[in-house]
């Protein structure tokens, strides 16, 4: 059972397209019964990596384990998938769409449609089961497309932007509905550009760039690593030059009355707040602070561009 | 195998029940039908009816042997013409011809025949009639006149009518179509049943080929067909199409074989109650030809197909598939166009290699088995060629199609459709 720790495993994975890379030897390793985000600019390589784990793409080089086990025909059927760009048959009854999508997933057409009655009780949907999609909501549809995503129960759920085109309310239903699936030992794989979302809902996350793996792990511990070196600081009276004194801010970001002090590496907080005492400032508040998931992110990338 | 069998039917469901479907299944043979029964009840309709004319003879004496000529004509036990009146002076005057149209246009008279003074040796009469679209009435008059006319000059020149009538006599050459199955005599009707054949197959060709291009664009433009190959394999997604579209069709033509089936068989039963005399040509269709037709439609479409899958996999606008599919189309229609070729000669060398010749040998190959049944050989080379092109067509096809399903924007160039043959 040692392999089921990790639901998915990238092994120095390599697909180019012509002269361009676009996951570049690419390892990766997310944890079972965990919800992970998959960040990273536009065009780092994200959809490609999910394409390849669905074996929708093959890896020109590398392995892609699932569950434990190479990719085979059959483990298309234990994940299930919410593509970025949403889409169903617009001429075709809702029920009927679920229930073939799910049978093609490897559920009985019975059971199938059983399930899709249950999810779309669930979701509000239930009278608009034997309408025509096309006669659905733009929002309507993004909750079939999300059933349609977890109806067959897969082990693994790859979700790409799952909160556009949803209001407040249904965006709740639907984080909801990831946690419960996280808590009943699902994997939930999340790719998106919304920072925040990553920051409350995700355990481990990998940014990818230019389709290498620059930073991954788990969020609070990679969060914590970058944390301890950001004092936020307020303060009135001095002209601030006690900041730099000492040696100790690496860089320092001025938001009017708030200032936030990046530490250099290994620097000791205590003499910026001695610093300050020295200048005759008064302090009002003085916080050690991880920076928010953004600027790593920013960070992270420029560095690599640098 | 399960999941292909997933995508067939709900290919095959979600078309069967469209109205387009039951539109066209019902509205094809009833047009095809209703041109049949039209023409038959137009040909009854004309031998039905007695036509009433008049003959104004300024020549003289030509009235009597065009109106005893005439007279002879009969059609269904009813004489073809009725004359009403004779009129016989050297110079007719306005008041009779005035007189007689005004008949014409009340109805009372179908038309009037006039002989000029100078028929003779001008050669020239005139009918006047209110129906000018008849050609057979207008042939019957026209051999009357020339008849009376040649027989006066002879007789001129001292030679008796009936003996030269004697020695001209011609022979009549009726055409009898042999088959393995005996003889029919020969009306045109072999000639309407290949044309049939092959308007048929030339129109669902194109139908099922473009549908199944539409399908493909349908997935592409919905995004659907990214979830659907997180499911399944691409070419199992496409050959499932395939089939699904080719069992819609399959249903259309075993409903329009039954229909045709029953009309063969009863058809001629049914025209012989309304009507005891109408001569039906008998259409020669047996069992064995729907096999052919289902089969060659299959091999036709088949192989049409994974061209216009591949076409709507390429392109992301209507326009786009509009120039891309025309070349597909092309070669359906230019098939269509070498019909005169087969017809003509359906055994010459350049009809047989023709029909041998895949993308052309579904439509070919019926018009020479409707035509004159070629040998068993020719027929199963030539499905087996079209069975091996299919699978060549298909491995390319598939490539392309596996590949730009997920390709938005542009079209690829030829350079870049070559590149995705590499991709995985």
């Amino acid at each position: 059972m040692a392999a089921m720790r990790e639901a998915v495993a990238l092994e120095r994975v390599t697909k180019r397209f012509d002269t361009v890379t676009a996951v570049d030897n690419l390892s990766l390793k997310i944890r079972a019964g965990a919800i992970f985000g998959l960040l990273g600019p536009n065009g780092a390589g994200k959809t490609t990596t999910l394409r390849m784990m669905m074996r929708i793409m093959i890896p020109d080089e590398g392995d892609i384990r699932l569950l434990g086990e190479l990719l085979s025909e059959r483990s298309q059927e234990v994940i299930g998938y919410l593509p970025e760009e949403r889409g169903l048959y617009p001429r075709m009854r809702v029920k009927e769409v679920l229930v073939f999508l799910a049978a093609l997933k490897g559920l009985s057409e019975v059971e199938a449609g059983r399930r899709a009655d249950q999810w779309l009780e669930r979701f509000d949907l239930a009278h608009w089961a034997h309408k025509k999609v096309i006669d659905l909501s733009k929002g309507m549809q993004q909750k079939v497309q999300f059933i349609a995503a977890v109806i067959h129960r897969p082990p693994v759920i790859i979700l790409d932007e799952p909160f556009t085109g949803l209001d407040p309310v249904n965006a709740v239903m639907v984080k909801d509905i990831m946690l419960e699936l996280r808590d009943q030992g699902a994997t939930v794989i999340l790719s998106t550009h919304r920072m925040e979302q990553v920051e409350m809902m995700c355990d481990s996350i990998c940014l990818i760039h230019k389709g290498r793996n620059i930073l991954d792990g788990d969020l609070k511990q990679i969060k914590q690593s970058y944390g301890k070196n950001t004092v936020r600081i307020e303060y009135s009276g001095g002209d601030g030059d006690f900041l730099k004194a000492g040696g100790a801010a690496a860089s320092i970001n001025r938001y009017g009355a708030v200032v936030e002090v990046k530490l250099n590496p290994g620097a000791d907080p205590q003499e910026l707040l001695k610093s300050a005492v020295g200048h005759g400032v008064r302090i009002s508040r003085f916080e050690l602070v991880e920076p928010p998931l953004n600027d790593i992110f920013i960070e992270k990338v420029s560095s690599v561009d640098a | 195998m399960r999941k292909i069998g997933l995508v067939i039917k709900r290919e095959y469901i979600t078309r069967v029940r469209t109205k387009a479907f039951i539109l066209s299944t019902i509205g094809l043979p009833l047009l095809f039908m209703g041109t049949f029964g039209f023409s038959i009840y137009m040909a009854t309709r004309q031998t039905n009816r007695t036509l009433k004319i008049a003959i104004v003879d300024e020549a003289g004496g030509l009235a009597t042997p065009i109106a005893r000529d005439l007279a002879g004509k009969v059609s269904n036990g009813k004489p073809q013409f009725e004359l009403v009146k004779t009129v016989e002076s050297p110079a007719a005057d306005r008041d009779i011809r005035d007189e007689l149209l005004a008949d014409i246009q009340r109805g009372r008279l179908d038309a009037f025949l006039l002989v000029p003074q100078d028929a003779l040796r001008q050669g020239i009469a005139e009918l006047h009639a209110r129906n000018t679209a008849d050609f057979s009435l207008m042939g019957t008059i026209d051999r009357a006149v020339s008849n009376a006319v040649i027989a006066r000059r002879l007789e001129q020149k001292g030679i008796q009518a009936s003996d030269v009538d004697e020695i001209v006599k011609g022979v009549n050459v009726r055409l009898i179509k042999v088959t393995e199955q005996g003889e029919t005599e020969e009306k045109g009707q072999t000639f309407v049943v290949a044309i049939m054949l092959g308007v048929l197959l030339y129109v669902t060709l194109i139908v099922y080929g473009v549908a199944t291009m539409r399908s493909v664009m349908e997935e592409k433009s919905t995004r659907i067909v990214e979830l659907l190959v997180s499911s399944i394999k691409p070419f199992h997604l496409l050959v499932g199409k395939m089939l699904g579209v080719a069992g819609v069709a399959a249903t259309q033509y075993l409903i329009w074989g039954v229909a045709a089936g029953t009309v063969a068989a009863y058809g001629g039963a049914m025209a012989a109650a309304i009507d005891p005399e109408a001569s039906i040509p008998h259409l020669h269709l047996p069992a064995v030809w729907m096999a052919y037709l289902l089969l060659f439609f299959l091999a036709g479409y088949l192989l049409y197909a994974a061209l216009y899958a591949a076409v709507g996999a390429m392109v992301s606008t209507e326009q786009e598939a509009q120039q891309l599919q025309t070349p597909v189309t092309l070669v359906i229609v230019f098939s269509f166009l070498l019909f005169n070729v087969i017809l003509r000669d359906p055994n010459s060398t350049t009809s047989v290699v023709l029909s041998l010749v895949p993308f052309l040998s579904p439509i070919l190959m019926i018009l020479r088995i409707a035509v004159q049944t070629p040998p068993l050989w020719q027929i199963a080379l030539s499905l087996g060629l079209s069975v091996v092109t299919t699978t060549g067509v298909l491995a390319i096809s598939a490539k392309i199609y596996r590949v730009g399903v997920l390709m938005y924007g542009k079209r690829p160039s030829l350079v870049e459709l070559l590149r995705w043959f590499r991709y995985t």
